[in-house]
């Protein structure tokens, strides 16, 4: 990923990526918009890039924007007809249907209550719509999705949800070396963690929450003083 | 935050230092606290989010905004201050991209010492720029006035404006500096507007410079930690 510091404003026009597109496709991400010819940016931040063609404007947004195939954290709000309404901290409330879970029939169909958390995929995203989410994959498995019973539930910034999610990165890998847990993080900065203990769960939490200001450096140094807490 | 109390300091051509704040509320989606010399305003803006069905509109988004002044409930004068605000902002929001939605701002004054229209108007648009709400364009508003000598005054301070003679205020896009608002109170020649006129947009563009050295330092101050983390990882 390519990170140079130039900071894009709204309205101005991108060349550099009007001069790529003439060879190549590129795709727009969030942040950048296309009028007639030109590429115009629509948010203030630096313009990143990642091979071969997608360009986006990095910044540090706290609502969050459904997109197609986001593994999202929803909690159930109520029922309507023969769907639930999932607040996922869009601006629209979800939707997912009773059909949508794992072994779902008319007849079976699952029991989730107002309150209850999910783990969900979008499906179906656009700003026209509601966004509406499933909890089973094309196969009709659940996999990692569905309902999330006990545990605890928090809200973080996207930017501490995308950089969990991460593939390299070692907040993960390093707190399992100090405690069994099981975690759900969603792309709209909503975390769920469960422990063997109350007091587990909780000291996870805060250490997860702390790890957003903390460099890489510094995660050993949670990880111990939470392995130190526990122990106390 | 430390204020500069000494207006006359500050040359009569010159705008008042500015400083900005980025993110001092923990509840919305994007917050600014601004100054400009005396005057301190603070901005929040939410959205993209839910709206009510009155206000629904199918192929843009619905703009509220609220101006709360230091003491005591909105008055006409207030009232007047939300509505440039907004008709400004109308102009420069994508709309578009968040259909069937509302985008919300409040801006609360804390310190009114001359020119808090273009301050309400600066902040409204670095609310925006931080919440990540789409823009086509930013925008710089600017004051100016001229004293019962004949002197145009940018940016005056309230001490200044007690000798006005006219006031003005204007705002720019950012891309081609095209008007987007213009306020002007008192008598004045139609020379004399022009060479206001010239004079604020000159300004404007120190005020969109500035936009961009704090959003750069807001990006930097927070990828730096993550960049020397790569570096140690590797």
């Amino acid at each position: 990923m390519d990170s140079s510091n130039a900071i894009v404003m709204p309205g101005e026009r991108i060349t550099i990526i009007e001069e790529v597109a003439k060879e190549k496709r590129v795709i727009l991400g969030p942040g950048l918009r296309r009028l007639d010819d030109t590429v115009v940016a629509s948010k203030a931040g630096p313009l990143r890039h990642k091979e071969p063609g997608t360009y986006w404007i990095d910044n540090y947004q706290r609502r969050y924007v459904p997109a197609r195939g986001d593994l999202v954290l929803g909690i159930i709000k109520g029922k309507a007809g023969d769907q639930y309404r999932v607040d996922i901290g869009s601006a629209d409330i979800a939707s997912i249907s009773y059909l949508a879970f794992e072994a779902a029939t008319k007849k079976n169909r699952p029991d989730l209550n107002p309150g209850d958390i999910i783990y969900a995929r979008v499906l179906n995203a656009s700003a026209d719509i509601e966004p509406e989410l499933v909890c089973v994959n094309s196969n009709g498995k659940r996999g990692k999705l569905g309902l999330l019973a006990d545990g605890f539930f928090f809200k973080c910034t996207l930017n501490l949800g995308r950089l969990l999610l991460r593939e390299n990165c070692p907040a993960l890998a390093a707190l399992t070396r100090e405690l069994p847990y099981e975690i759900a993080i969603g792309v709209n900065g909503r975390i769920w963690v469960k422990a063997n203990s109350l007091r587990e769960t909780m000291a996870l939490s805060n250490a997860i929450l702390t790890m957003e200001q903390a460099g890489y450096t510094e995660i050993d140094k949670i990880c111990d003083s939470l392995g130190d807490v526990l122990q106390a | 935050m430390n204020l500069p109390d000494k207006p006359e300091q500050v040359a009569k051509d010159k705008l008042r230092e500015m400083q900005c704040k980025f993110n001092p509320l923990s509840r919305c989606d994007g917050s600014v606290m601004y100054c400009q010399g005396a005057t301190v305003v603070i901005s929040a803006v939410l959205g993209p989010i839910e709206v009510k069905t009155q206000n629904l509109s199918i192929d843009g988004s619905y703009l509220e905004c609220n101006y709360r002044p230091k003491a005591g409930l909105p008055q006409v004068k207030e009232r007047i201050r939300e509505a440039a605000v907004r008709d400004v902002l109308e102009l420069a929001l994508l709309s578009e991209a968040y259909p069937r939605s509302k985008m919300s701002l409040q801006i609360q004054e804390l310190e009114d010492r001359g020119s808090i229209d273009a301050c309400a108007l600066n902040s409204a648009c670095l609310a925006m720029l931080i919440g990540g709400l789409p823009l086509k364009c930013s925008f710089a508003a600017v004051h100016c006035i001229i004293n019962e000598q004949g002197e145009y005054i940018l940016d005056p301070d309230q001490r200044e404006t007690e000798h006005e003679r006219a006031s003005f205020t204007f705002a720019f896009d950012s891309l081609e500096g095209n008007l987007l608002l213009v306020q002007t109170k008192g008598s004045f020649k139609i020379a004399e507007f022009n060479d206001v006129e010239s004079l604020c947009r000159s300004a404007s563009a120190e005020i969109l410079q500035f936009y961009r050295t704090s959003i750069s330092n807001y990006h930097c101050r927070r990828s730096d930690t993550k960049t020397s983390e790569e570096q140690m990882e590797t």
